[in-house]
């Protein structure tokens, strides 16, 4: 047997201790706490801070994105970057080129405000993002009092835009993707109608995003007669073991296993899931953090799976399929939210065109105008028709349903 | 609420279940830090890292064998192979961190040394995550095959099953290779007193690198038995594990080889079953990532109450 030596004392474990700790900040130090810094406890800003812009002769009018660009999201989050700056491709508005600046924000807490900052700092005039609900939760102040008019093109926590508005400390944020509540219902109906489920176990990501979702999903499912068995199981990014959590499922015996989350902790769960006999094939649903390619990394496991993506195939839909894949070789149809990313970046230059004021080449910007303009604007988009209501959420929307079938997507018809 | 059904036999015995193929990847992980310990005093942090690089070897040979694709008799050579390739990786990148990174510093202070562990930990694994997989996951094929083994309530999956059987098995290797061989006389003696061992004749650099290769393979082991069972592997997957066995290799006496794997069993069922148990108090829902609350709750009670731990020597202080 291997002795210790014994020369050391306790200090050594207090060592151990914060030399675990520091290796703990540096290894998760992109982790997402899952929101918590909301900004609106911080309504300092009644009206935002509105500036006006000039941009000089032969100069590029710059548009920001911000996104999660590298990280497990990245799977999403590089797709809608490229679909917001297709939409910017060989624009040219009032002689001046457009110039998109992208920042990543890691769909993070942390990351949306210092994604903000950046793209403040880089004197955009408008930008499409951030892409979570809880970068978006943190950084809606940042925007504000910068006057610059953000669109997220896949923010869906339904509290971000109320209840603050219509009186307004955060008149500058937007947002094109159909909300968590009409995604959770659309998921709740087909789990009653089509899957004539009547117990239905919630597994979520404790962030802004996974919460939202779960608790609405769980409010529709209930409504429409349906019982939601054991307790509802959270999860933190990056978890990889679920195994007693699938215990818990086995125990509650539902008929519809339901997640709210994102395809990089779905992958493992999914797979965990299935590796269960008792719970090889029961019916499992999930939304849009989970409908990706990537998620189709779970092979056999992922077979049947039911996910729900908002949206549908616009005017404009076909128009942006070619430019994507023209110019990132980019499969639209793979692309979750990168129509919503499209759209997003379509009225920002369209309102720039409209506001914008040339004087012997250099353009002047007003943001308060902008805002206005992007405000009323109406859009036969990628996304279908848009519009926004009062609070910067967009009117009136649908969610579409697909089931993986062979390793591929195919929309369900309900 | 937590609902009475939740009580139910079956649903505790697949806990217990859990909680042991937890505890049996924290036991085979603790042995490294344990045997690093005895024989040079020292904390290697960058040991949860070893245990990364096997289970991306590992990865990387089941990817090479077709990935999703393999079957029949191939489920078992690529497995075995993949088994070997981590345990191989895991042993050549310990002994390199030992190489570049501890024995220069041998006769410096003790932080020295553990600064230097961390720096290697950091550099390893943003390594991989930033600079090979840019901060995403990889996941392993589900090759093994599914199904139970049921006795009464207890039911186990076949792959809980071999990850069980193949760590006591690893670990009663390494058990008789410490004992019974002539390396494992040298690394006991070095464990005993460096200078003496050196006196008495013994390669004491030799013995030192063969005790860092050992634990690694251990630690490749488990990695390639993580990413069967678990399957998402990462950069930064090395970090939770490392702690929670470096808690399991205090938990049980650092130093101590039995320590070490009964240090593993008991935080994986601690944590496992401690975070359910909890859950049964009526309007408790606790979400998953309280697991390590209990577990470092475990390891502070420990060090305030037993410092030198289950197996631990009572430690005499020289001057």
């Amino acid at each position: 047997m291997v002795k210790s030596r014994g020369h050391g004392s306790r200090w050594i474990w207090i060592t151990g201790l914060v030399g675990l700790l520091a290796i703990g900040m540096a290894a998760c130090g992109d982790d997402d706490s899952g929101g918590g810094t909301g900004g609106f406890t911080d309504a300092g800003y009644k009206t935002a801070g509105f500036k006006s812009v000039t941009v000089d002769k032969d100069q590029p009018i710059k548009i920001g994105i911000s996104s999660a660009l590298t990280g497990d999201v990245k799977g999403l989050g590089i797709p809608i970057a490229d679909s917001a700056e297709t939409a910017a491709a060989d624009v040219t508005i009032k002689g001046h080129k457009v110039q998109v600046v992208r920042e990543d924000d890691l769909c993070s807490a942390e990351g949306g405000p210092a994604a903000a900052d950046r793209l403040i700092k880089a004197n955009v005039v408008a930008a499409v993002g951030p892409i979570c609900s809880g970068g978006t939760r943190a950084s809606l102040a940042a925007y504000d009092k910068a006057g610059i008019t953000h669109i997220s093109p896949s923010a869906t926590a339904g509290d971000l835009s109320s209840p603050v508005r219509p009186e307004g400390p955060y008149v500058t944020f937007f947002r094109v993707p159909v909300l968590n509540a009409d995604e959770a219902e659309a998921q709740a109906k087909y789990a009653k109608d089509t899957l004539k489920a009547k117990k239905a176990f919630v597994v979520f990501d404790t962030d802004d995003y996974g919460k939202d979702l779960g608790e609405q999903f769980q409010k529709f499912f209930k409504a429409g007669g349906g019982t939601i068995v054991g307790s509802p199981a959270g999860y933190e990014k990056k978890t990889t073991d679920f195994k007693s959590i699938v215990s818990n499922i086995k125990a509650a015996k539902p008929d519809v296993v339901y997640l709210a989350g994102f395809y990089a902790e779905a992958t493992p769960f999914i797979q965990q899931l299935r590796a269960e006999a008792d719970l090889k094939s029961v019916p499992f649903i999930s939304g849009d953090g989970v409908k990706n390619d990537e998620f189709l990394k779970a092979g056999a496991a992922a077979e049947g799976a039911i996910l729900a993506l908002p949206g549908a195939h616009g005017t404009e839909f076909a128009n942006y399929t070619k430019k994507y894949a023209d110019k990132f070789k980019g499969d639209s149809e793979a692309a979750t939210f990168g129509p919503e990313a499209y759209d997003a970046m379509t009225i920002i230059l369209k309102a720039i065109e409209k506001v914008g004021t040339d004087s012997g080449g250099v353009l002047t910007i007003d943001l308060k105008k902008l805002n206005d303009a992007i405000k009323t604007a109406t859009l036969s988009g990628a996304t279908g028709e848009i519009k926004f209501g009062n609070n910067g959420n967009r009117a009136g929307a649908t969610t579409r349903i697909f089931k993986i079938t062979n390793g591929k997507y195919e929309e369900v018809k309900k | 609420m937590a609902p009475l059904f939740l009580t139910s036999a079956e649903f505790w015995a697949d806990q217990l279940v859990n909680g042991l193929t937890t505890g049996s990847i924290y036991a085979l992980i603790a042995l490294g830090y344990t045997m690093v310990y005895g024989v040079l005093q020292l904390i290697n942090f960058a040991h949860g890292e070893v245990f990364m690089v096997g289970a991306f070897a590992g990865f990387g040979v089941l990817t090479a064998f077709g990935g999703e694709d393999i079957s029949g008799v191939m489920i078992t050579v690529s497995i075995l192979v993949a088994l070997i390739a981590a345990g191989a990786a895991s042993a050549a990148t310990a002994v390199t961190i030992e190489r570049v990174a501890y024995r220069p510093l041998r006769n410096a202070p003790r932080l020295a040394p553990l600064i230097s562990a961390i720096g290697v930990s950091v550099f390893l694994s943003h390594l991989v995550d930033d600079f090979f997989l840019n901060g995403e996951s990889q996941f392993y094929p589900q090759i093994f095959p599914t199904g139970n083994v049921s006795a009464g309530p207890l039911s186990i999956s076949y792959l809980q099953l071999f990850l069980i059987g193949a760590s006591l098995a690893m670990m009663a290797v390494l058990y008789w290779v410490i004992q019974r061989t002539r390396t494992g006389r040298a690394i006991r003696a070095v464990s005993e007193s460096r200078d003496n061992s050196a006196l008495m004749g013994i390669d004491v650099n030799r013995a030192i690198v063969i005790t860092f290769a050992l634990g690694a393979v251990m630690a490749g082991f488990a990695g390639v038995l993580y990413g069967l069972f678990l399957s998402s592997i990462r950069g930064s997957m090395g970090f939770i594990p490392g702690v929670k066995a470096f808690t399991a290799a205090v938990l049980g006496g650092i130093g101590s080889i039995p320590g070490a794997v009964l240090g593993g069993y008991i935080l994986g069922f601690a944590e496992t079953i401690g975070r359910e148990l909890l859950n049964e108090i009526p309007g408790v829902n606790l979400p998953n990532q309280w697991k390590d609350v209990i577990a470092f709750a475990l390891l502070v009670t420990i060090l305030i109450l037993r410092p030198s731990g289950i197996f631990g020597r009572k430690e005499t202080k020289r001057a």
